[in-house]
């Protein structure tokens, strides 16, 4: 396990380098640059020259890339050219709005899913059954603005009982120690709710499908015979077996605790690392870019490792 | 027992949390009395965070330039008054100042009472400072080339400052107003070949009638007033809120709700909702921002006069004035705003006349070929229409446009891209036609969009037109005085309008809403925080 | 012993989804032929944002242009026609025909019909939707097995060609494309699939992981099958269940997101409709024109519960299958 890991921490650095390289390439091909933004009508052609040097823009493309390169291999990621604040300062304080939020996400729809998985397997082929797939495709389809706007304007704007958007509220935002974590709760709910309803479904969908599969099983009707209730069978029997493509779901939103969901941000205003990518990439700040770049990188690699390690846990028989 | 005990407080703290976040603004409202009278907080709703409290840092977008205005003072303050003359100025840090005979100095007096935040008194050699910094390459501002005619600037005594100018002209007061003044004692420690990377909110000192005094960024930046301002007993609100809600729609639901007081971006489309509201005034005031279609003058067939005319000619601008911005628009008919004193009130308005279109066209050779497309030596007349697409507004004009044209045997095929690609190609040339816009500044300088381009010149005229007369009416109205610029710049704007490089299509408003409890406040062309130090929450 | 399903044998839910994505499809095939043109701008002012069911009179001039009137009555041999509160009077020389003119489902911002636009838009996005998906499927599957299988070096390197894929930020991937690409379906079809292939190729090799080492594959490999055969027959069989599930709600995403890709110029361009882009162009009104937004997505979420039931009903068939045997 422990050689397992560490080839694929070596895999995982010339990874990084490799997305960091094809990156930086596309940014430098894409149409704009950091001056195209320059529109008032009074700002001259030299001006917008000016700050195209001031930026490197006007260096050939190997030598920029090589100039980033040399200074990210000892840590240096720059200065962020929108915000003005180094590179690093500007993600830390950006990823843990967002981690916390789609960590918190993630569980709703997890924990929904898995519920309503086992509500539907209790009564399998029963009318319950099919309303509850029907609710769980449907809030799965539905666009996660309609379905935010939806919660926000039930909970926050009708009964008055969650706040519309942000982190905290203005009062909140002055507050220390409990009062500005239960503000910091509050605000939590209605975002995390979206995440969740909107994903809840496909794990739902997944679980039903495999744990009808694996409850027909032989092992299934072995431990029935031995005396095991229905539940004890499901939970005990079933349930880990369905798990391999849990896991593999789970692996694959681990990147999404670095991402978050642009939609999510921009409707409950959540000072997240979607908003900041999609500025950063309106706005072509390039060592902003390539700093997030790496960061998803790291852990797009850390989700899939995280994954293949749980397999070879949770199922003996795969052999890695 | 312990469980339904923590489960109580904490129910009772859930229920006074959420009732306090809704009484929050109320309160302000309670502090109902008559006349201006010291309290309360405004909450503004904007939609995006500023990026740094150092203008010469980064091109300011609108919101940030009208924060910084909060926070730092210029010489002099523009009034609204450009629509029937240049603007006049009022006093502000400078309290008077006069112009040399030979029009090559502006001497500045300034007010003796004005402090930066902490306490330090906001002097001459602030005001030096500032213009180095402006002028200075390694800072790199976009104000360096807009200094250019200012040669120097020099300490007379503290309270006493000189402007050189190179030569004599209209805008000198304009140009030297340009620009806040920034606090040397505080940030000339800072090298000016470390300016653009360094946080200035570490070293925050501001001047005017609020101070930064929380910033949570993306979320909130929250201004309270300064006790050293010196028009006391001005401000008189205590706080000035600026709430992130970068969606629109989010920005009006929150104001419905009661916990923003102030949306300074109104959508026009949702202006009838924002008047049905009786606790709600909307106010439209003129924007210097007009749209156009930008026909690429360089490429055949839009190298043609009669080509572009006649497009012109097709459009309903009226229909589409109407529709995309609900009345809250005007049509646009010259390089002028209509709305500025240099406009030509005399220009021959284009009309809507889709058959003169047909006659146009049939005259500069095109004919109709058998799927009803016109088309001249085999070449169809078929071409994209550039708009960024993020811009709702455009997408609208866009599909009206190709509605109209195709009435007439064109075929529009709009494209909707990414906003940067959309400046890239508008700054490159690389287009057909596009759907643009400008915002004007009150300074009339036809120059940047309508010379011919050469090395500081026409920096801005990426349709490429070239009108040798333009260009030489334009230099001789840059020497002109003021006084008698006008019939000069009439004559500019004949020429231009003639020959219809651009398709002149519309002049916003801009709408705004604020709650009617908020009193004193003069929202007007100028900025919507034009005094705000004089708001006040009344009933 | 072999079943031969007549359509009431069939399980429930494959008869509702076939049923529900067959109304979909004739909708988007039929609709369009019954409707109006999609890309009609009668009006702009008078027409923008009726809700549904709204009418209004159509005056078409002699000319061939419309005025779109709350009301017009005949009077002495002239029409007077009231749009927008005014009224103004029309010789009956100029008018060319009078009649009503109803929104059944209401009309977007610059007076275009809405079902008209629905119908046209189930063409563009349910065959955009459903060919993505099969790309997607074709390249996710294929890599997802042959990882799997293979295991080792193949393994590896696939493996981290997902996790590139999935790292490098899309929209300068995608405005390279648009840079390169002449936007027309195909391309869109393409960038689409190539954006969704990876989910796919992740969930295969999962499930082939497990399935490797089950007996039955054992003895398929001890009489001697080659690995083709074994991947076709026995694996690709079995490894169905998650992504045949994935796969439905992957068509709803692919839906939405054509919507996105044409803020880059990929998408599709105006005035061709697409759920997609008409879910994105109400999104602003949703609090005064909620037809825009809210018409659209129901259809869409029709279209995936429609595949999700017609998936559930193919695993639910199989599963009978299984245990008929």
């Amino acid at each position: 396990m422990l050689r397992f890991a560490g080839r694929r921490l070596a895999a995982a650095v010339v990874l990084v380098w490799l997305v960091a390289t094809v990156t930086f390439v596309l940014v430098a091909l894409a149409p704009g640059d950091a001056a195209s933004r320059l529109t008032d009508p009074r700002i001259s052609a030299q001006t917008r020259e000016r700050w195209r040097r001031e930026f490197g823009l006007d260096r050939p493309l190997p030598a920029r890339y090589a100039a980033w390169l040399g200074a990210a291999a000892t840590g240096d990621l720059g200065t962020s050219w929108l915000h003005h604040r180094a590179v690093t300062t500007v993600l830390g304080d950006a990823l843990p709005n967002t981690a916390l939020l789609a960590g918190l996400g993630l569980m709703v729809e997890i924990a929904g899913g898995v519920a309503i998985a086992l509500v539907q397997l209790r009564r399998a082929r029963g009318r319950l059954d099919s309303a509850l797939s029907f609710a769980a495709l449907a809030s799965y389809a539905l666009p996660t603005f309609a379905v935010a706007l939806a919660l926000i304007g039930v909970f926050s704007y009708r009964l008055g009982l969650l706040p519309p958007s942000h982190m905290h509220s203005l009062a909140g935002e002055q507050a220390h120690g409990p009062a500005r974590m239960f503000d910091l709760l509050l605000h939590l709910v209605l975002p995390a709710a979206t995440i969740g309803l909107t994903g809840l479904g496909a794990v739902a969908r997944y679980l039903r499908g495999v744990l009808l599969d694996e409850r027909g099983r032989l092992y299934v009707l072995a431990a029935r015979a031995r005396g095991c209730s229905e539940q004890r069978a499901l939970l005990v029997h079933v349930l880990p077996n369905a798990l391999l493509p849990l896991i593999t779901m789970i692996g694959m939103s681990l990147p999404f605790l670095a991402s978050g969901s642009l939609v999510v941000e921009v409707v409950f205003s959540w000072p997240g690392m979607g908003q900041l990518m999609f500025g950063a990439a309106l706005a072509r700040d390039v060592p902003l870019l390539m700093g997030a770049t790496i960061l998803m990188t790291v852990a797009v690699v850390a989700g899939n490792l995280v994954a293949d390690l749980a397999y070879a846990v949770v199922d003996p028989r795969v052999r890695l | 027992m312990r469980t339904t005990r923590f489960a109580a407080a904490s129910l009772c703290a859930c229920a006074l949390c959420a009732w306090g976040c809704r009484k929050e603004t109320q309160a302000s409202a309670a502090l109902a009395q008559t006349g201006p009278h010291r309290g309360g907080r405004v909450v503004v709703a904007i939609q995006g965070d500023i990026a740094t409290f150092n203008e010469y840092q980064s091109s300011a977008s609108a919101t940030e330039a009208e924060i910084i205005d909060l926070l730092f003072p210029t010489l002099v303050t523009e009034q609204p008054n450009y629509q029937e003359s240049p603007p006049s100025f009022a006093p502000r840090l400078a309290a008077s100042w006069e112009l040399s005979p030979d029009g090559h100095t502006l001497t500045f007096r300034l007010r003796r009472d004005a402090r930066w935040s902490d306490g330090i008194a906001v002097t001459a050699t602030d005001v030096v400072f500032t213009l180095r910094a402006q002028k200075d390459e390694q800072v790199g501002s976009t104000f360096v080339e807009l200094k250019s005619r200012i040669r120097d600037v020099e300490v007379v005594d503290p309270f006493t400052v000189r402007f050189h100018f190179t030569h004599a002209y209209p805008y000198q007061l304009m140009d030297a107003n340009d620009g806040h003044i920034v606090p040397a004692h505080a940030w000339g420690a800072v090298p000016f070949s470390q300016w653009r990377t360094t946080d200035f909110s570490e070293r925050l000192v501001t001047g005017g009638p609020f101070r930064a005094a929380t910033h949570t960024r993306d979320q909130t930046l929250a201004l309270t007033r300064d006790p050293g301002y010196w028009q006391q007993p001005r401000p008189y609100l205590d706080e000035l809120v600026f709430r992130v809600i970068p969606e629109p729609a989010a920005q009006l639901a929150q104001l419905f709700a009661g916990n923003v007081d102030m949306v300074p971006y109104v959508p026009p489309r949702e202006a009838a909702r924002v008047q049905a509201r009786p606790e709600l005034a909307l106010i439209s005031v003129p924007a210097r921002l007009w749209g156009f279609v930008a026909w690429n003058n360089r490429i055949a067939p839009f190298s043609d006069q009669r080509v572009r005319r006649a497009l012109g000619l097709a459009i309903n601008r009226q229909a589409l004035v109407e529709s995309v911005y609900c009345g809250f628009a005007r049509l646009a008919e010259g390089p002028v705003l209509s709305t500025m004193w240099a406009c030509n009130r005399a220009l021959k308005l284009l009309p809507f006349d889709p058959q003169q279109a047909r006659a146009l066209l049939a005259k500069a050779g095109f004919v109709s070929n058998a799927s009803g497309v016109l088309e001249r030596g085999g070449q169809a007349l078929a071409f994209d229409l550039l708009y960024p697409a993020s811009n709702s507004l455009r997408h609208q004009a866009a599909v009206l446009i190709q509605a109209d044209l195709a009435r007439v045997g064109v075929r529009v095929t709009p494209l909707p891209l990414e906003f940067t690609t959309f400046l890239a190609r508008q700054e490159a040339g690389a287009f057909q036609a596009l759907l643009g816009a400008w915002e004007e500044s009150t300074k009339v300088d036809l120059a940047p969009q309508w010379c011919t381009q050469a090395p500081g010149r026409g920096s801005n005229n990426f349709i490429g037109y070239s009108n040798p007369e333009v260009d030489r009416l334009i230099a001789v109205a840059e020497e002109r005085d003021l006084s008698n610029v006008k019939p000069v710049l009439d004559r500019a704007q004949e020429l231009i309008v003639a020959d219809q490089p651009v398709t002149f299509l519309y002049e916003a408003m801009r709408l705004i809403a604020i709650r009617r409890n908020v009193r004193g406040a003069d929202i007007n062309a100028a900025s919507p925080f034009f005094n705000v130090a004089d708001w006040y929450w009344g009933t | 012993m072999s079943v031969q399903p007549g359509w009431r044998q069939l399980p429930g839910r494959l008869r509702g989804g076939i049923v529900l994505l067959g109304a979909l499809a004739v909708v988007a095939l039929c609709g369009p032929l019954l409707t109006r043109d999609p890309a009609a701008v009668l009006d702009p002012a008078a027409a923008a944002l009726l809700p549904p069911g709204a009418s209004r009179v159509l005056v078409t001039l002699a000319d061939g242009s419309t005025i779109l009137a709350d009301a017009a009555r005949q009077d002495r041999g002239e029409w007077r026609v009231t749009r927008l509160g005014a009224e103004r009077t029309i010789p009956a020389g100029r008018v060319a025909q009078v009649a009503r003119h109803r929104f059944w489902l209401g009309s977007d911002s610059v007076g275009r019909d809405v079902l008209a636009r629905l119908c046209a838009g189930g063409r563009v996005s349910l065959g955009v939707g459903a060919l993505a998906l099969i790309v997607a499927l074709l390249i996710g599957v294929a890599a997802g097995l042959v990882s799997g299988w293979r295991g080792g070096v193949v393994d590896a390197v696939l493996m981290r060609v997902v996790d590139a894929a999935l790292a490098v930020p899309t929209l300068f991937l995608l405005l390279f494309l648009a840079a390169i690409l002449r936007p027309s379906l195909a391309a869109l079809i393409l960038v689409l699939g190539l954006s969704s292939w990876m989910g796919v190729a992740r969930l295969t090799r999962g499930q082939v992981l497990s399935l490797k080492e089950r007996d039955f594959i054992l003895a398929a490999r001890a009489i001697g099958a080659g690995p083709g055969r074994i991947a076709a027959f026995h694996v690709l069989p079995n490894a169905l269940t998650p992504i045949v599930q994935d796969a439905a709600l992957r068509l709803g995403d692919l839906i939405l997101v054509e919507a996105s890709l044409s803020f880059l110029g990929l998408g599709v361009q105006p005035p061709t409709a697409s759920w997609g882009s008409m879910v994105a162009e109400g999104q602003e009104m949703l609090a005064s024109a909620w037809w825009l937004t809210a018409l659209p997505s129901v259809l869409v979420a029709l279209a995936v519960i429609g595949a999700g039931l017609v998936a559930d009903g193919i695993q639910d068939l199989s599963r009978r299958k299984a245990a008929a045997t």
